[in-house]
């Protein structure tokens, strides 16, 4: 665990691997310390920012001090398995349609964290023979919905935007709800799992 | 009810935006500069938070009913058909009828706009919502300096760049050459990383300093993304990013240690 300076309202802390980043952004969230006003985790890094009263001795206290958050119930997310890089997902993994469907919908992911826009949320989980390099040319307009894999994650467009991850279905599921606390379905920790329908 | 005739360059109803969110992907949003924001509601009486009009010039609008206005930010040529001339940093009470016109900003990039009781859209125009029961200010507000020396910290990768980068980002001058809610794009003096290797995504805060590939920095504002792949070389002390937010295309800036 590696802290960098981020001006007088922040500090970065760097991890070896995401595991490690997963586990201290759930501490720190469990240790719901007074004055910090987030805890955005990313790949290998946790930006906790907070209100300026706080020091880095008393940021950090919460790692190996403070339990994880324990894992809720997963959310379950209806999919229909009808996006147009099914077929060539499967292909490219030397795998059916079907088998590819099987694997997608068979694992258990967690939210590791989120980003890109509100409510995307980077889901680990993805078995490997499903993992492929994002698509070379990105679409203009992935519609809202959309249930998508690249690299090791899984994730689920919450509007339409452009994207370059590749679109094996789509749910009905809100991803966003501006009314709802808090407004993302799938905060950083969720875990989560897909029901073909 | 206010019916907007024109919203002008990026015109929008803000209010101070949502902070505590960015862990779900969600930047603060709301106005970029939010001092002049809560400068102008404080002139007509409202809450800080209410919510008011940003736009970098060219808005027009007509009042339906009697309504106090006040406007902060930039500075601009502002208009006013059947009504009494509304000036920087005072609020007067506009009749009905009267249409009041942002022109060109002379000095700032965002001005903003508060109505007595703040603003909310509706179908057919801006509804003024209920009057705050706090008296408008008395005094008209002196008008604080922008400044172009901003003060940074360094930022969590500065030992991404060359040696010479951070001295060259206190020696240099930079130029201002787009602003929007995203961000300042700045030029000047590349600021050189030590390889061509990626950062995978990390997170940002406003006032972030963000240098792609091409050494050229970039000033993370309101609707900065949560998390970004370019590292940060410096972080500009919260008590400058108004002038950060307040910087027009053309400007040139310049950083000094903030301590």
């Amino acid at each position: 665990m590696r802290l960098l300076p981020y001006g007088p309202r922040a500090v970065l802390v760097e991890f070896d691997t995401l595991d490690q980043m997963m586990a201290s952004a759930s501490s720190w969230r469990n240790a719901d310390i007074a004055g910090v006003v987030d805890v955005v985790p990313a790949t290998r890094t946790v930006l906790v920012v907070h209100d300026g009263t706080l020091d880095e001795r008393q940021l950090v206290a919460p790692i190996g001090a403070t339990r994880a958050l324990p894992a809720g119930e997963p959310v379950t997310l209806d999919v229909e398995y009808d996006g147009d890089d099914l077929a060539g997902v499967a292909l490219a993994c030397g795998l059916s349609v079907q088998e590819a469907i099987d694997l997608h919908c068979g694992a258990e992911y967690t939210v590791a964290f989120c980003g890109f826009m509100p409510g995307f949320a980077y889901l680990v989980g993805l078995p490997p023979l499903l993992q492929l390099p994002r698509r070379s040319t990105p679409r203009t307009r992935v519609p809202a919905g959309s249930v998508a894999i690249a690299a090791e994650f899984a994730g689920i467009y919450p509007r339409e935007s452009p994207g370059g991850w590749h679109l094996l279905g789509h749910t009905n599921a809100i991803l966003w709800d501006d009314s709802r606390t808090p407004p993302a379905m799938l905060p950083p920790g969720t875990r989560v799992r897909f029901r073909p329908t | 009810m206010i019916s907007v005739e024109s919203w002008g360059i990026a015109g929008s109803i803000v209010d101070v935006g949502r902070t505590g969110l960015a862990w779900l992907g969600q930047s603060r949003g709301g106005a970029v500069d939010v001092s002049s924001l809560a400068l102008a509601n404080r002139l007509v009486g409202n809450p800080a938070n209410a919510a008011g009009i940003e736009t970098s010039g060219g808005l027009s609008m007509t009042f339906g009913q009697p309504t106090m206005v006040a406007i902060a930010g930039a500075v601009a040529d502002v208009g006013v058909t059947g009504g009494q001339a509304t000036g920087w940093g005072s609020h007067v009470v506009l009749p009905a009828g009267a249409q009041l016109r942002v022109g060109r900003l002379t000095d700032g990039a965002r001005l903003y706009l508060a109505v007595r009781g703040g603003l909310a859209i509706a179908v057919d125009g801006l509804r003024v919502g209920p009057d705050p029961g706090e008296p408008a200010a008395t005094e008209p507000a002196p008008r604080a300096p922008l400044t172009t020396r901003l003060r940074v910290w360094p930022g969590p990768r500065v030992d991404w760049f060359q040696s010479s980068a951070w001295p060259t980002l206190l020696a240099a001058t930079f130029e201002v050459t787009s602003t929007s809610r995203v961000g300042v794009r700045l030029e000047g003096a590349a600021l050189s990383a030590r390889s061509d290797r990626e950062l995978p995504s990390e997170g940002l805060v406003e006032g972030a300093i963000q240098v792609p590939p091409d050494g050229q920095p970039i000033i993370m504002l309101a609707d900065h993304p949560t998390t970004g792949g370019y590292p940060v070389i410096a972080v500009i002390d919260p008590a400058d990013l108004r002038h950060a937010a307040q910087a027009a295309v053309g400007t040139t800036l310049r950083f000094v240690p903030a301590r």
